[in-house]
């Protein structure tokens, strides 16, 4: 699996205001890796039950897809400017 | 320097164009250039597979209008094309088979069981010979994998 991403930037700029943050999303990830230590007994009862219906193994395979999703998003940049405006984010 | 390039500036240093013009010529010559770099290194072989898709939307320098148009510069990375991708795997059959029977509706004959990780990987290389460019009213709208 690719490492997540570490640091968010995000800036605007325009006439009234100029922001310029850096997010430490490298904060989040144990918080978010805790919550599915705990939520995985309910996942796995979840999906056990929900396995005939068959969305059991959607279920079940969810959370390594998502997980997967997040560190691709490692690289992301989205650079829009409208008449002085401008909306930069950047994942790194 | 490309002879494009050299011949535009000379032109300038010439006094036959405008510095407005030249910059204009500069640019409509780049992009053409970089793809023309781009497939020599197909043909010979040494290109990596790409890393991101970039999508630039910028006013098109005939036009003239520069600032009322909007700019858009995005770079997707390619992995998060992949791990979309693979979310169509987590649809269940039934669902599956009504989202297939939506899209024929649509006239798009094709199966979502039918995508398999090779096929992933395919496309994405596939990608890398990838390139949509359209010009049309202020804007120009340029997609490519780097």
């Amino acid at each position: 699996m690719k490492r997540p991403p570490c640091l968010m930037r995000i800036r605007i700029n325009n006439r009234r205001r100029n922001i310029n943050l850096w997010l430490p999303l490298f904060i989040i990830l144990p918080i978010i890796f805790i919550l599915l230590l705990i939520l995985t007994p309910i996942i796995l009862v979840a999906a056990a039950v929900l396995w005939y219906s068959g969305w059991g193994r959607p279920l079940l395979m969810a959370v390594p897809t998502a997980l997967g999703c997040l560190c691709a998003l490692r690289g992301l940049e989205v650079d829009f400017k409208h008449n002085g405006e401008r909306v930069y984010i950047s994942i790194k | 320097m490309a002879d494009n390039q050299k011949r535009i500036l000379e032109m300038l240093a010439e006094g036959k164009i405008t510095v407005d013009e030249a910059e204009k010529l500069l640019s409509l010559v780049e992009p053409k250039e970089d793809t023309a770099d781009r497939l020599s290194d197909t043909t010979t072989g040494t290109r990596p597979s790409p890393k991101y898709m970039r999508v630039v939307v910028q006013p098109d320098p005939a036009s003239g209008s520069g600032s009322q148009v909007e700019r858009v510069n995005i770079r997707i990375p390619i992995n998060l094309i992949r791990a979309g991708m693979k979310f169509t795997t987590l649809i269940p059959p039934h669902a599956a088979g009504r989202v297939n029977e939506a899209l024929k509706e649509h006239g798009v004959d094709f199966d979502l069981r039918n995508i398999k990780p090779d096929d992933i990987e395919g496309l994405i290389e596939a990608l890398s010979d990838f390139e949509v460019d359209v010009q049309g009213g202020k804007e120009k709208v340029h997609i490519y994998t780097e």
